[in-house]
């Protein structure tokens, strides 16, 4: 389901994205407002923010919000709440706006309240590594009386400063790795839930925090094989993903981590995934990322197949070659109804690859020569289709329209691709009578800056 | 369009360094031994490396050493693999390997091969093909690559590799320019480039280049400057870079110059920065534009410090 971002309404300054000149330059003019800030007014501010996150510990979105656009936000929850308790964290001087699980941080305060969460984190680990090690080396009785009550404080310190911080400069690694620390000692299943939850928050503002991500690759390696709830947090990580993929889009590490999650998978739970992310892929054709996660899956089924060899493996290859040829169906509906997509037609390399694989080493290990016939017969119905297929893309209805002409040369590409990596499919080149010329003409027509494929051409003599 | 600013570029480097009052520049603190690998590289490859106090960086990079012989991105941070090549690389830029022992280095180093040959970044465990060409070029240049299971770690990246030819943080991870670039030039550096098919990874790689001229990282994406590193730089090694056209790309990237402040920006009219200062100007060394130092694309290094490290004595 489409969940949109609740602070996506509002002008949204993402720090780690690309900014525009003209976004900089605003960001000069509030820089020279934040340095009227002492450094008490910062640790005060820094104190706020921290009893907000202890007060409201489901808080799930967090948003940097301009001045201008706080003001507003402000003034519309005052008129929409008649309630007390809700302006609890609301008024003070407006720097901070906390309800229904969101928190907006004003863009004014970021700068000192970010160097008062590094100072106030700095100089706890600082006090925690000395104690540590002092600790270390004491006598067990010491260390009931004072070491661990001390620790214990420290750690909650840490854990506070540590997460303030994360929600203001996301990818500070030592800062992550603190809270590894502290995890690590505790072992508790609810610790390491909590962590979840914080990366999730972080990943609310910064989709692309490569810490964020890591960090729950960290818990989940962690969590797995101590506690039996993996599979129930894998399918979660996985419809973690899919929400924050809705708004950030082609988003590399996000995807990176539904991919590293399949390797955690069980075949069942693989054959779901591609089910379920099928409508999404549908709807996001230039998302070449999703179609990778999907090539993942098939390739984590069809592996599977294979470790299984001893029992009775002939049914899972029925339901492997299944799974590509639906996959290749949906491509071709997908190709033809949004025309000219890049990731559509490189998704379909892949899968050719793939079925054409699969069939010749079903062919190595069966010996009835009925089941070689007609896994002959697959591949030369494979292989038809293909030509079909070229034959209605490669024609180029309107020279006019650019996805026309893009659609032509990435049909011929493709097919020039297979020719590369399946020879056989050169004959049948040499047979079929295109309707838009021979390849090497739709290519010239289409893009003949690309002088990689006349290589190509010539070396194959085409 | 113009030509290079390279006046401006060097003024915009050495700025950076001083305004350390912003937001941003707070919260990239972190990662402050990139930055510094990122401007002092763009600064030698414009032939001003001179116009910094060599003596103040190398005090200041030795801070950053921890016991177990990594570097950390700033004082009083965690050291990682990410910023101990960054202080190698700038030791080599200033002909001070010897200021390094050399052996803590490479312990630590070693310390992050796994069993199945990958490399963590750090204690922690996070594994990345990153990992493995930074472990790799850092050990070549300190010279005790022998101290690794070579072996090991380039079957590790051959089982991130791709049907498309190309290569992803883990197996089975999708294939992106800046891995890429990172197995290929692991690949180079331990002489394994013959695993590669490079008709089918360059066929990819080439895909990248788009109307405009720029280059981008992966299908659909909008092309970026830093791209113009990570395509270029595996293209020339596996000796396919007559597949793109190389005049657009110049173009491209002398486009996305700040010519007024200095600075290089991912695309046109977006804000500079020092990374993608250092990218552009990068791939426009390895394009050959006049008046540049020429840069080694495997070791990320110009190459006079490379034939230096190598060749000398
Ligand atoms: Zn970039």
């Amino acid at each position: 389901m489409y969940r949109s971002s609740f602070f996506s309404f509002v002008f949204f300054f993402d720090f780690r994205g690309k900014q525009t000149k003209r976004q900089n330059s605003e960001l000069e003019i509030e820089k020279m407002n934040e340095n009227s800030l002492d450094e008490e007014g910062a640790m005060d501010l820094l104190n706020q923010l921290e009893a907000i996150l202890e007060s409201d510990p489901l808080i799930d979105e967090v948003g940097f919000i301009h001045p201008s656009q706080f003001v507003m936000l402000s003034k519309e929850c005052c008129e929409s709440s008649d309630s007390s308790e809700d302006g609890a964290f609301r008024p003070r001087d407006t720097k901070f706006w906390n309800r229904d699980h969101k928190l907006g941080i004003s863009t004014e305060v970021l700068l000192p309240l970010c160097k008062a969460a590094k100072s106030a984190f700095m100089d706890v680990m600082k006090q925690y590594k000395t104690h540590s090690s002092l600790s270390d080396n004491k006598h067990e009785d010491e260390n009931i009386m004072f070491g661990s009550l001390s620790c214990l404080s420290f750690e909650s310190e840490v854990m506070k400063h540590s997460r303030a911080l994360l929600l203001l400069s996301c990818d500070f690694g030592t800062a992550w790795n603190s809270r590894k620390l502290v995890v690590s000692k505790k072992q508790q299943m609810s610790m390491f839930m909590d962590e979840l939850l914080l990366s999730a928050l972080v990943l609310s503002y910064s989709p692309k925090s490569e810490q964020a991500w890591s960090h729950r690759r960290w818990i989940i390696k962690m969590i797995a094989g101590k506690y039996s709830t993996l599979q129930d947090i894998i399918a979660n990580e996985s419809e973690l993903v899919e929400k924050i993929a809705e708004r950030s889009k082609m988003n590399y590490r996000a995807w990176n981590h539904r991919c590293w999650l399949v390797s955690y998978m069980t075949r069942g739970q693989m054959l779901h995934e591609i089910k379920k992310s099928r409508d999404w892929a549908g709807l996001h054709v230039a998302d070449n990322s999703c179609f990778h996660y999907r090539r993942r899956l098939m390739l984590g089924i069809l592996e599977n197949s294979f470790c299984k060899q001893e029992g009775d493996n002939s049914s899972y290859d029925v339901e492997n070659y299944q799974v590509v040829k639906e996959e290749l169906d949906l491509n071709e509906v997908l190709i033809k109804r949004y025309i000219g997509r890049e990731a559509l037609w490189l998704h379909r390399r892949y899968l050719s690859l793939c079925l054409i694989r699969h069939l010749t080493t079903m062919h190595g290990t069966c010996c009835h020569s009925e089941q070689k016939t007609s896994m002959d017969n697959e591949i030369n119905k494979f292989l038809d289709n293909e030509s079909c297929l070229l034959n209605s893309c490669s024609t180029i209805q309107d020279m006019e329209f650019e996805d026309f002409k893009a659609q032509a040369m990435y049909s011929a590409i493709y097919f020039l691709w297979l020719i590369k990596q399946i020879p056989q499919f050169r004959e049948i080149e040499l047979q079929v009578k295109l309707k838009a010329g021979n390849l090497k003409s739709i290519l010239h027509k289409t893009c003949p800056e690309r002088s990689f494929l006349w290589d190509f051409l010539d070396l194959n003599g085409f | 369009m113009g030509e290079l600013a390279v006046d401006k570029h060097v003024q915009y480097i050495l700025s950076v360094e001083k305004r350390k009052d912003s937001f941003e520049s707070v919260v990239m603190d972190h990662l402050r031994m990139n930055g510094a690998y990122w401007g002092l590289t763009t600064l030698d490859l414009l032939g001003k490396l001179d116009t910094v106090d060599a003596d103040e960086v190398i005090s200041w990079i030795m801070k950053c050493q921890h016991e177990s012989g990594g570097f950390s991105g700033n004082i009083g941070h965690d050291p990682h693999i990410l910023y101990t090549v960054s202080a190698v690389q700038v030791l080599a830029l200033f002909n001070k390997l010897d200021v390094l022992d050399i052996d803590k280095v490479a312990t630590y180093i070693t310390g992050l091969q796994n069993e199945d040959g990958s490399f963590s970044g750090d204690i922690w465990g996070e594994v990345d093909t990153r990992f493995s060409y930074i472990a790799i070029c850092c050990l070549s240049i300190l010279r005790c690559l022998d101290r690794i299971n070579v072996e090991k770690a380039v079957n590790y990246i051959l089982s991130c590799k791709n049907l498309d030819g190309g290569f992803g943080c883990t197996p089975g991870g999708e294939s992106h320019a800046g891995q890429i670039f990172c197995c290929v030039g692991a690949l180079a550096i331990t002489g394994s480039l013959h695993h590669v098919d490079k008709d089918l990874l360059g066929w990819w790689l080439c895909e990248r280049q788009v109307k405009s001229g720029g280059l981008n990282g992966r299908p659909e994406k909008l092309p970026d400057v830093c791209y113009s590193w990570w395509v270029l730089t595996s293209l020339i090694m596996i000796d396919r870079v007559h597949w793109i056209d190389k005049e657009k790309l110049v173009k491209f990237i002398l486009n996305c110059q700040d010519v007024e402040n200095g600075g290089i920006s991912d695309r046109p009219d977006d804000a500079v920065d020092v990374f993608h200062t250092y990218f552009g100007v990068a791939g426009l060394s390895l394009l050959e534009y006049p008046g540049l130092k020429a840069i080694d694309p495997a070791y990320a290094l110009p190459v006079d410090v490379i034939n230096r490290i190598f060749f000398s004595r």
